[in-house]
């Protein structure tokens, strides 16, 4: 946009403003899908040098965005229409505030003198999304544009990141003005950790025989794997990862014991059982990764380290609480704490040995956990795993060497089904030498199937491989197990011809059943250089193990249904 | 338990509604409620809630608030 006499005199639309501002936030990339209330904006884009996705449902740009962001650590940015179109932000605007995921959300509005009229397409967004987005504003007048989009940015990426959406009624997108200029920004950022907790936490950690970590998604948003890798190197602690945490370690790391949780692994969930010290990093005990809470860790105390001080006892109580930068904090514990002894390396060693994959399961089928397996090691360490949300979600955190946390991109928090496809665009738009693959479910991928078109559109070349087991499997793997085999709405086995469809879209697709046709497939889609979609015909009976029903302890895991 | 907090926070759109949407998702029932505006950019909310959870878990989640400027527990 032309800048025509000194910064403080230039007169734009509240709509150019806004488009300014994000490119000088150095956005580069917005995903979206234009509306009434939001046309000025749409009109401004014309001008811009962003680059514009045009996604097929607004969802889509939310998940997108938040894959952009997750895959790239730079915000996300997804912009809709006042009414239906925000409202479908705000499922991608919940996944993104679940996950700590920085996301600019923008949604037209209705004039403003319009609102609270009930007006065409009016929805009071900024109130529906308050329980989801770390903040939220409406901008009154045009001249304040700028100045929230700055803030909004730099609250989005401060701390612990979170989406932040900004309310933009028509008449302030058309309204012309000068700038005012950007408020003074409060260093959000996370306070230095005191002395006296990084003594207490040294302390704690000497007198441990058995020290464990417990390490989360904060890790990964804290940049902090790095570090991590250092501590473990040099104190030889085992660890355990949530769902969000894996990839915060080499897979190959010895002291690595893998996933801890519902579907974690027995040698994770038995370090923990029996660990006297659990040292939470930037984990936050969710019901998934604990089981049954009053049971979790039974002798241990916890040393709880996070970047957000609202994490600390909110579940479950901490010995030392050390509030502060991982990046920064990690390599001062390395320093000073001990090595953990050898008889607890040992013991974490033999439970690794004794309960590690395996994979020659019986039969012809195409069996998926070995599949994720030879994809994920055909595919190498730098390719990005999307997936979506049911039983491949976990065989993918099970089976996957995951590399580095920005390299597997899953719903944690929400579990949206849906997150996969949109998640990988984003992905592959941030990082377009990387190799991308979306996993996907029969079940997911129909959630948000219209984005096949923005793939085809935009030449965006991920790599699909759709498990069809013809069923909603974690659902009817449940209902199996828990619900005494009365199986209600899972049945999906009048899916479409997913090759078919894919094709109609304009996607390269093909079609596999038998186990033996394996690799080839593994070869065609990892040769693609356009979009691909490998559709694999899986047993519907499979389930996922092993399994923590609901409501047990962690150290109750059932490994098959017998 | 009843416990009563004083919030210091700034007066911007939105911001009560989200302090109170806070306190009742996070599991307190808000019994009592008195908010004023002392000067053109702050407002001071004494506020009552009752929950079993400690009160200490709140005011560290209003405390992440954007606006939130200042919690005590009374």
């Amino acid at each position: 946009m032309d800048n025509a006499g000194p910064p403080d005199m230039v007169v734009r639309s509240g709509a150019e403003w806004l488009v300014s501002a994000l490119e000088a936030e150095g956005v580069d990339t917005v995903f979206g899908y234009p509306g009434g209330a939001i046309m000025p904006v749409y009109d401004a884009l014309v001008d811009s040098r962003l680059r514009h996705i045009l996604v097929r449902h607004e969802q889509g740009a939310a998940l997108a965005a938040d894959g952009y962001a997750r895959a790239s650590g730079r915000i996300g940015v997804c912009m809709a229409t006042s009414g239906p179109g925000a409202t479908n932000l705000l499922t991608g605007i919940a996944n993104a505030f679940m996950d700590s995921v920085p996301m600019l959300a923008i949604t037209g509005q209705v004039s403003s003198a319009l609102m609270g009229t009930d007006a065409f397409q009016e929805v009071d967004i900024f109130g529906m999304s308050l329980p989801v987005v770390k903040h939220s504003f409406i901008v009154r007048c045009a001249a304040d544009v700028a100045a929230t989009v700055h803030e909004a940015c730099a609250i989005a990426r401060g701390g612990r990141p979170g989406p932040v959406l900004i309310d933009l009624p028509k008449d302030v997108q058309l309204a012309r003005g000068t700038a005012t200029p950007s408020r003074s920004r409060e260093d959000s950022g996370v306070q230095p950790a005191r002395a006296v907790d990084i003594d207490a936490a040294i302390s704690l950690l000497s007198r441990s025989a058995r020290p464990l970590l417990y390490v989360g998604g904060g890790v990964g948003i804290a940049r902090a794997e790095m570090a991590l890798r250092d501590f473990v190197a040099a104190t030889g602690v085992p660890a355990v990862c949530t769902l969000k945490g894996l990839g915060a370690l080499d897979p190959d790391a010895p002291e690595l014991m893998g996933m801890l949780g519902m579907h974690g692994s027995p040698a994770a969930n038995h370090a923990v059982q029996c660990c006297d010290l659990l040292v939470a990093l930037g984990a936050r005990f969710d019901d998934r990764a604990t089981g049954k809470l009053e049971t979790f860790a039974p002798g241990a105390r916890v040393l709880h380290i996070d970047a957000d001080a609202a994490e600390i006892g909110k579940l479950r109580g901490a010995d030392v609480a050390l509030r502060g930068p991982l990046a920064q904090l990690l390599p001062i514990l390395a320093q000073r704490s001990p090595v953990a002894t050898e008889d607890w390396r040992a013991h974490c060693a033999s439970l690794r040995r004794l309960y590690a994959n395996r994979y020659d399961a019986p039969g012809d089928d195409v069996y998926a956990p070995a599949l994720l397996h030879d994809l994920s090691r055909a595919a190498g360490p730098g390719a990005i795993v999307a997936c979506d949300v049911g039983q491949h979600q976990m065989w993918v955190a099970q089976h996957w060497r995951i590399n580095a946390c920005n390299r597997h991109l899953t719903s944690g928090g929400l579990g949206t089904m849906g997150y996969g496809l949109p998640a990988a665009l984003g992905a592959q738009l941030a990082c377009p030498d990387a190799r991308v693959i979306c996993i996907s479910g029969d079940g997911s991928i129909m959630m948000n199937l219209q984005e096949l078109a923005t793939a085809r559109r935009y030449g965006i070349p991920v790599k699909i491989v759709l498990l069809d087991n013809g069923c909603l499997g974690m659902v009817r793997q449940w209902q199996e197990l828990f619900f005494e085999e009365r199986y209600s709405e899972v049945d999906l086995s009048d899916n479409p011809d997913f090759v078919a469809l894919a094709r109609a879209f304009g996607i390269a697709a093909f079609s596999i059943n038998r186990r033996d046709e394996v690799p080839a497939a593994i070869e065609r889609v990892l040769a693609a250089t356009g979009p691909i979609l490998c559709h694999v015909r899986i047993d519907p009976r499979a389930n996922v193990w092993p399994l923590v029903p609901p409501g047990k302890s962690n150290g109750e895991m059932m490994e098959s249904a017998a | 338990m009843k416990q009563k907090l004083l919030v210091t926070l700034l007066d911007t759109e939105g911001a009560l509604q989200r302090l109170l949407g806070t306190a009742e998702r996070r599991g307190f029932r808000v019994c009592a409620v008195h908010a004023e505006v002392v000067d053109s950019a702050q407002c001071h909310v004494a506020m009552t809630v009752e929950s079993a959870r400690d009160v200490a878990l709140l005011a560290r989640q209003l405390l992440r608030l954007h606006e939130v400027r200042k919690v005590c527990v009374a």
